[in-house]
């Protein structure tokens, strides 16, 4: 055995530059990979803290019924009393904030604004004293200030503002209706513009006072949603993880406030999910690519290398060598171009990915116009995934000698008489 | 001893067919010096092959030492091979990526002999065949009479009954041809090793103790005599 891994490793570099070629075609395939698994995993990890942090929280509370007409964002389905709520949430250690979101028609007119227009919209009545508690709004306002209690002022987002051609000062009208559906007209002015790392709120996010909405819409106290945050493993700790919780909440609330239902991130973002499913699947494929890559040039230079060595084989087949050792030897060698490959692949493969640790790629080109699904606005950033080097690697291991196999075992089927006259 | 009873072999090369060996039969005892001569197509290497076996004849029996190798299967065959068989080669067919040290101890490790054994026999061959000093050179930094010296020691190594040769002096000129086929003679002489060539160099047939002549597959003549 000692002698055959002897040759193997001297063949491995009998064409050293044939050698490299593949190993370093293999480790471009792994390269890719490993950049590709921690773009698309980044993207993903990025998107799901941003969803919470800014659209969904971890856990939101709706009325029972709610859910079914969320669309259309019903102002008769609410939580009638939600203080018990927030004050059964925080006795749980559990950070709570109440909203009223609501729809309407957005109308702006020429001066200030550049030209008269009206837009539907999706508003959100926050409590200014407790939404920072939950969501992280507060820490990315760019103009102006954050709302206050009371007063008539709205955050809007900054790609909102920038197709308005508004800017802190300007009106803002939002035509809506109240609880009991009558008409409301709710003249704010904005008072400040939130440039987030989630696109859904930079492209239309309006946020108003949750007193002032409550005015305007005759809520009485009504809320149509208690959002919370959650500590422990929310974003990678799984669907089982994120159904048990809310669970947990949901039995211990029903007993303050009956008919309520509590809702994880992952049902309240489970389009988004399905979508990142169908986009993580494209992972899988440039494995794949990696595999054909891996074969197709391990294949072309064993192929090379039995051919050439046709004789040679022939003579080792004469003087007694068994089939299982000629193969051992070929696939020894396979091996190491493998393993070559592998470790420049997964070198190569840490430099890209620092690369988009650390510095990542500018995104917000492609996001300000272009709705791909994730919630990332700006900076697109990788995440290390020690995994996708072991699983590539490995492959490019297993495969090389898998593949040498077959010149080989076309090689061991000529006779040895024939094969001696080369 | 090998015993070779009417052995025919008929093969297909694109749409002719070869008839090679036409009903040969012969017997070759231990020690023996022998050369199979003949034009080309007579038959030379298939016969060579048959002995070395390389090859199964369609009808007849080879014996080596008892050993029936025409109802013995590939793996057998190879074990033979292994055990009992050196072979030297016209193009030498070392490896190049190995010293010639190496090319002559890697039989020696197929048949798991100890590493101290395996210097110590490989070392003194090498200087029997008059490579000392050259252990290390890898076969593009030998002559070819050097060359084929390593590809003596290597079908030596095992101390095998029977080395056969396959027009070991083709690639060689006259004066390093001789001096190959003199070493032969006196490893075989010294070892009692038998030696089969298949040749049509004049001078190997006339540094063999037996000559036996091929013709259209079939022994035409056969003489022994003394060198």
């Amino acid at each position: 055995m000692k002698f055959l891994l002897k040759l193997a490793v001297r063949n491995l570099f009998r064409h050293g530059r044939r050698t490299l070629i593949t190993a370093i075609a293999i480790a471009a395939g792994l390269s890719i990979y490993i950049f590709m698994d921690s773009m698309l995993l980044g993207m993903e990890l990025e998107s799901q803290r941003n969803l919470v942090w800014y659209e969904t929280s971890a856990a939101r509370v709706h009325e029972q019924g709610y859910w079914a007409e969320r669309t259309t964002h019903p102002l008769d389905v609410v939580i009638e009393t939600p203080e018990p709520l927030v004050a059964a949430l925080s006795q749980r250690g559990i950070a709570g904030a109440p909203r009223t979101v609501f729809s309407g028609e957005l109308v702006v007119f020429q001066d200030p604004y550049p030209e008269d227009g009206s837009a539907r919209i999706t508003a959100y009545a926050i409590d200014p004293m407790r939404d920072d508690d939950v969501f992280r709004l507060k820490e990315t306002i760019v103009a102006g200030r954050y709302v206050k209690p009371g007063e008539a002022g709205a955050v809007i987002g900054s790609w909102l503002a920038e197709d308005l051609g508004a800017d802190v000062g300007y009106p803002l009208t939002i035509v809506t209706r109240t609880r009991q559906g009558y008409y409301q007209t709710v003249d704010l002015e904005i008072v400040g513009i939130a440039r987030t790392p989630n696109p859904v709120i930079n492209r239309g996010g309006i946020f108003l006072p949750l007193d002032t909405a409550d005015r305007y819409l005759q809520m009485e106290g009504a809320v149509t949603e208690i959002n919370m945050q959650l500590s422990g493993p929310v974003v990678t700790g799984g669907e089982r993880y994120m159904r048990e919780r809310t669970q947990e909440i949901e039995t211990a609330l029903a007993s303050v406030v009956p008919n309520i239902v509590v809702f994880s991130w992952r049902d309240m973002a489970a389009d988004y999910l399905a979508l990142a499913e169908v986009k993580k699947s494209a992972s899988g494929i440039i494995l794949f690519l990696v595999f054909i890559i891996a074969a197709v040039g391990v294949s072309n230079t064993m192929l090379m290398s039995v051919y050439e060595r046709t004789q040679e084989l022939a003579m080792l087949r004469a003087m007694g060598m068994s089939s299982r050792e000629i193969r051992i030897t070929f696939a020894a060698e396979a091996t190491g171009i493998g393993i070559l490959g592998a470790l420049f692949g997964a070198a190569l493969g840490a430099v890209l990915a620092a690369f988009l640790v650390y510095i990542g790629i500018d995104m917000g080109w492609m996001m300000r116009d272009m709705d791909i699904g994730y919630r990332i606005a700006q900076q697109m950033r990788g995440t290390w995934h020690p995994a996708a080097f072991f699983q590539g690697g490995l492959l490019a291991i297993v495969v090389a000698p898998l593949i040498a196999l077959v010149p080989v075992r076309r090689a061991l089927k000529m006779e040895v008489s024939d094969a001696l006259r080369g | 001893m090998i015993e070779i009873t009417n052995v025919h072999r008929r093969y297909q090369t694109g749409e002719t067919f070869v008839h090679a060996l036409r009903g040969v039969s012969l017997t070759i005892e231990p020690g023996e010096f022998t050369a199979i001569a003949g034009p080309s197509g007579s038959g030379k290497t298939t016969l060579l092959n048959m002995i070395g076996a390389l090859d199964q004849p369609d009808e007849g029996t080879v014996h080596i030492d008892g050993t029936d190798l025409t109802s013995a299967n590939a793996k057998e065959r190879a074990r033979f091979r292994r055990r009992s068989l050196g072979f030297v080669f016209q193009n030498f067919n070392l490896i190049p990526v190995l010293s010639a040290y190496e090319n002559v101890a890697f039989v020696l490790s197929l048949l798991d002999v100890e590493e101290d054994e395996v210097r110590r026999r490989t070392m003194e061959l090498l200087e029997e065949v008059g490579l000392k000093g050259m252990e290390d050179r890898r076969p593009l930094k030998l002559s070819g009479g050097q060359q084929q010296r390593v590809a003596v020691a290597r079908a030596l190594i095992k101390q095998p009954a029977i080395v056969l040769a396959d027009e070991p002096t083709a690639n060689l000129d006259s004066e390093t041809g001789a001096a190959i086929l003199e070493l032969m003679r006196q490893l075989n002489e010294r070892h009692g090793t038998t030696f089969v060539f298949c040749t049509h160099d004049g001078m190997v047939m006339d540094k063999s103790r037996r000559l036996i002549y091929l013709r259209d597959g079939m022994v035409s003549d056969e003489e022994r005599r003394a060198v």
